[in-house]
């Protein structure tokens, strides 16, 4: 790999980072991660004047998201096909449970509000997987890189 | 990225017009993106200004903070998205030469620093604003050279 092209992934990962960052803090500002006040913000609040959100509602805020994600999950996790890690089950374990994550992230919304609100918790959890494994994926190209000699 | 890997692409019927719709459109996008922001959030400091913190003479009311983070997250995706693409045409079509290198290290910097100098801006302190007005022109001027040099080498190379 040309050393161009590595400083582009390089640049690319700070970008996801500080994609992540802001989308960490409109999480906590407009949702919240204690599970009580995120159900306020999907079932309404009486007390806080908010109101309760309907399917129609929802789906306008995850139609951009259902794009956003899978397109960069996909820019992400291509970058894998060139590095060491490439065919490793760990590999493709770490894709396919980041997959899962944004799914469950993108939809555990229509859940809440049609069949339980169990499934908040369902929303929090996937929202720290996908968090977390992003970053996995990203220290892991950072890793192949400063590796690969051309 | 399979164009990284094609040996000639001026010489690729198939890659050759998908490469150039796709430059073509990001000239149009990043043309549009300059118009869309003058009318709307503001290019120039003292718009800006206005834009983010609202004026009290004229009862204009600022940007609320779920609003501000909400337009920062959508920059950051399609601003990351631009300079990629755009960054690794470029560099393919210009062998990765030291010059082509430079260009695109200052294009990443500067769109880096002005999509972190707009939060400081608005959480910490006004003088940012400027800082994301001249990395703003700078990002798009060099992301328009880089897209019309990519597509000038795609068809007179």
């Amino acid at each position: 790999m040309h050393k161009a092209y590595k400083i582009s992934i390089i640049y690319f990962s700070l970008f996801v980072l500080l994609l992540l960052t802001s989308g960490y803090m409109i999480f906590e500002l407009k949702i919240g991660f204690d599970a009580q006040r995120a159900l306020s913000y999907y079932m309404g609040n009486e007390e806080s004047f908010l109101a309760a959100k309907t399917n129609s509602g929802i789906l306008k805020i995850t139609l951009g998201h259902i794009f956003g994600f899978a397109l960069l999950s996909m820019v992400v996790l291509h970058f894998l096909v060139f590095t060491k890690y490439r065919n490793k089950m760990f590999t493709k374990t770490l894709i396919y449970t980041i997959l899962i994550a944004q799914f469950f992230e993108i939809f555990t919304p229509f859940l809440i509000i049609n069949v339980s609100e169990v499934f908040i918790y369902l929303k929090i959890i996937s929202f720290f997987v996908y968090m977390g494994l992003i970053p996995t994926v990203l220290y892991l190209l950072f890793d192949s890189i400063v590796q690969i000699k051309n | 990225m399979k164009f990284t890997i094609i040996k000639d692409l001026s010489q690729d019927s198939m890659m050759k017009p998908i490469l150039s719709g796709l430059l073509l459109f990001t000239i149009l996008y990043l043309l549009s993106d300059i118009i869309v922001k003058h009318n709307s959030f503001g290019v120039l400091p003292n718009a800006i200004e206005m834009t983010l913190f609202g004026n009290e003479e004229e009862f204009l009311e600022g940007m609320g903070k779920t609003l501000f983070l909400e337009f920062w997250h959508v920059e950051i995706f399609f601003i990351m998205m631009v300079v990629f693409i755009s960054s690794t045409i470029y560099t393919r079509l210009s062998n990765a030469s030291k010059s082509a290198v430079v260009i695109v290290n200052i294009m990443m910097i500067s769109s880096m620093i002005s999509l972190i100098s707009l939060p400081i801006a608005y959480f910490l302190s006004s003088y940012f604003i400027s800082v994301y007005a001249v990395t703003f022109f700078i990002w798009h001027f060099l992301a328009l050279y880089i897209s019309l040099f990519s597509i000038k080498r795609l068809y007179y190379a």
